[in-house]
């Protein structure tokens, strides 16, 4: 079975169209050359740029297919010295596992050269793909997930703290924007195939898309994906002018609402959406592990609240902030 | 930081409020700090809703005074010029400087969209002013004892008569009727079969003779929903909102204010209801606080596409049923962790404050009721966002 592509979203656009396109022909690395991604990415700062450097994720997440994308944009705020080929420096995720302590994670493609391992409070190591070993994860949804086995206190300072530090920030905002438009991606592409279910699965003697219950939650799951839409948007669209935590609540949001998106479509496919045969299951694997990266939901919708509670800090996207935000 | 609309300013290279944004904003605020004495008295407190739209019609009038309450709205019918952002900066601003909410002011939001776009022009150009200074206030009226969710089911007749109609019917759960001078009224003009097809939107003026508006005690304590009864009530001619047997295009429109755009005015509120009770909570339950924020946003986003899209003139379709259902998800999460925060308000104690929280909490498990109910906003979706049939 192949993924479905999706009946029209909220913000689809050409380039998002192509983008969807590349990745289901081509290899992620092929995919990203004819996108022009490569020239796309040092124009971070222009609105048009990085809806489209953005737009890639959400492809890969309907297509399930993978890239070296996250790896490159997060690694893009560090000064990495030398002139670089596209593909050759990939920043690493660290996460921390109940029963290993801080786990290092490649998402997507290996880089050819180098991989940017960064430790808050240290600095970041640039470590010579050929120097570690490279273990791979095996979880469906077709992401390729790499732990690297690599001793970082051998490993030199690439990057001191001081510039590390707000490097850091920005690649970890840059990873969450990312990783929720390919949970958003995910979610639409097994909506779109639920959308496709109910109405060929029949059940006394009609459609069980007739039937308002199973109407209902498809609805639910359109909503929110709608919601992951506008706000990732809204993120991206204002991205530094954002109020501080917004891709953090980007995150949290998109993994809350993907992961409930993909039960709502689960439960309409019945017993067959519980297959392995069925690729129902690799976008909901793949949305567990983006969502399990750089702060969970739960990690983060906790913090957000215990930090809007002690600071009383205002998230609030307020009115006037909105004005150049072109939405339409 | 650059505005939209590109920052025009005036000859003395002084930015124009009107096109700038921020500059709106600014100034606004800035009056807001040292501002009328009805401000304050709109930050209180005020369990009785009588009361509160006492409070909110005289600071309605100050801000209309002072132009505030104009911009947003044409000048051709008494406004200033400006689009649907500046209504949305206005009443942001307010929410911040802690007024409470909208009161019946929310028609301006839900109601006054439509008179401006399809209203008798004659009638708009005095109603407009006189609704934004406070000093004659709207009501809809749509639902029918027996037409709840099947609108197009409604009764209430208006038969054609010497200068105009004769209104014949009874709505219920019309909103602040008590305290509206005019009403919008959806009556049907064609056959009682004709369904939407023959419903017409007629301006009626509540002061009639015939007109009997009685109060309905809610289950929250408030008294601000009615019945409305017409008995022969003569309607002139002129006050068709939209097309004779056209009323059904009409209420599409203010359901797509009320859906869409009239979400981010409620959620500027409820943020700022959020916001005043953060020393009520403990760390127990940041989770909860912290995903009412979540469904704040979605608000915020969704509803913010809403507003530019209503600026350019462009239908939000099945876009305001999401913004919709989320308004309604962000209004029960916040008064769920303002419940769960402090249990004070569900055993009633009698201050003023926790009565409003206790109103506002019962308030929010009946928003999935208006303006649509969840299930039919759920239909909506189905059919014009997935496409089912
Ligand atoms: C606070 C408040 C303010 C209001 N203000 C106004 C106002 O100012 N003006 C005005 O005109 N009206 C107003 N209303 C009325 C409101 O629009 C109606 O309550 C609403 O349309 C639902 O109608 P109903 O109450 O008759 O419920 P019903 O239509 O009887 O519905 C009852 C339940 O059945 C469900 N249901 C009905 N049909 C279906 C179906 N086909 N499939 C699945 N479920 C279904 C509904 O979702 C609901 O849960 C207000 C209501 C409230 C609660």
């Amino acid at each position: 079975m192949t993924a479905g592509t999706p009946r029209s979203f909220e913000g689809d656009d050409e380039f998002l169209a192509a983008a969807c396109a590349a990745a289901s022909r081509s290899s992620g690395a092929d995919a990203l050359e004819t996108l022009g991604w490569w020239d796309l990415l040092p124009e971070l700062d222009d609105p048009d740029a990085r809806a489209a450097v953005f737009a890639v994720f959400r492809a890969q997440g309907r297509s399930l297919t993978g890239s070296i994308a996250l790896g490159a944009l997060m690694a893009h705020p560090y000064p990495v010295p030398g002139d670089r080929q596209p593909g050759s420096v990939a920043a690493a995720v660290t996460r921390r596992s109940l029963r290993r302590g801080t786990v290092v994670l490649v998402v997507g493609d290996v880089p050819s050269e180098l991989l940017l391992v960064d430790r808050p409070g240290v600095g970041a190591s640039l470590v010579p793909v050929a120097d570690v070993d490279l273990l791979r994860v095996e979880i469906p949804g077709r992401l390729a997930l790499h732990e690297v086995v690599v001793d970082l206190d051998a490993a030199p300072i690439s990057v001191p703290e001081v510039d590390a530090a707000p490097a850091r920030r920005r690649s970890h905002a840059l990873g969450r924007m990312a990783m929720s438009l390919e949970m958003l991606g995910a979610a639409e592409a097994t909506l779109a195939l639920a959308v496709e279910h109910v109405q060929a699965r029949e059940q006394f003697g009609k459609p069980i898309g007739s039937f308002q219950a199973i109407r209902h939650l498809l609805a639910w799951a359109r909503t929110d994906c709608a919601a992951v839409e506008a706000v990732a948007r809204h993120a991206v669209a204002l991205d530094r002018v954002a109020p501080t935590g917004f891709d953090e609540i980007l995150k949290a949001l998109a993994g809350r609402n993907a992961r409930r998106a993909c039960e709502r479509t689960l439960q309409s496919f019945g017993g067959v959406g519980f297959t392995a045969e069925h690729d129902h299951h690799h976008f909901h694997s793949r949305v567990l592990a983006l969502d399990s990266l750089l702060g969970t939901s739960s990690e983060l919708t906790r913090e957000l609240g215990a930090r809007l509670r002690t600071s009383g800090s205002d998230p609030a996207i307020a009115a006037g902030v909105l004005v150049p935000v072109d939405a339409r | 930081m650059s505005s939209i609309e590109g920052g025009r300013s005036d000859p003395d290279g002084r930015a124009d409020p009107l096109h700038d944004l921020r500059t709106f904003v600014d100034e606004l605020e800035a009056w807001l700090v040292t501002g009328p004495a009805t401000l304050d008295a709109a930050r209180a407190p005020i369990p009785s809703f009588a009361e509160r739209v006492e409070v909110m019609s005289r600071l309605m009038a100050d801000l209309h005074d002072a132009g505030w309450a104009r911009y947003g709205w044409p000048e051709s019918l008494g406004g200033l010029g400006g689009t649907i952002v500046h209504r949305a900066a206005m009443w942001d601003a307010l929410a911040r400087r802690g007024v409470a909410g909208m009161a019946l002011f929310e028609h301006l939001e839900v109601l006054a969209p439509t008179l401006v776009a399809l209203g008798p022009r004659d009638f708009v150009v005095r109603a407009l002013p006189a609704f934004l200074s406070g000093r004659e206030l709207w009501a809809q009226g749509f639902s029918e004892p027996e037409a709840g969710s099947d609108l197009a089911s409604l009764r209430t007749r208006a038969v054609a008569a010497d200068g105009g109609f004769i209104v014949n019917g009874r709505k219920i759960w019309t909103s602040w009727a008590r305290y509206a001078t005019w009403c919008l009224l959806l009556t049907r003009t064609g056959t009682p079969e004709s369904r939407h097809r023959g419903l017409t939107a007629l301006i009626v003026d509540l002061r009639s003779r015939g007109v009997e508006v009685t109060t309905i005690v809610q289950a929250n304590g408030t008294d601000e929903l009615a019945e409305v009864v017409f008995d022969d009530v003569f309607v002139p001619a002129d006050r068709i909102v939209g097309q004779l047997d056209g009323g059904w295009a009409v209420a599409m429109h203010i359901l797509s204010s009320e859906r869409g755009t009239f979400a981010w005015f409620r959620h500027c509120f409820l943020y700022q209801h959020l916001r005043e009770h953060l020393d009520h909570g403990d760390a127990g339950n940041d989770f909860g606080l912290g995903g009412a924020l979540l469904d704040l946003v979605a608000v915020t986003a969704t509803s913010h596409d809403g507003l530019r899209s209503h600026e350019a003139g462009v239908p939000l379709g099945p876009r305001a049923t999401f913004t919709k259902l989320l308004l309604c998800a962000a209004e029960q999460a916040v008064n769920d962790w303002i419940l769960d925060a402090d249990a004070d308000l569900a055993v009633g104690v009698q201050d003023a404050a926790t009565a409003m929280r206790r109103q506002e909490y019962l308030f929010s498990r009946i928003v999935t009721v208006y303006g649509g109910s969840q299930q039919m906003q759920l239909e909506t979706i189905a059919k014009q966002a997935l496409g089912l049939p």
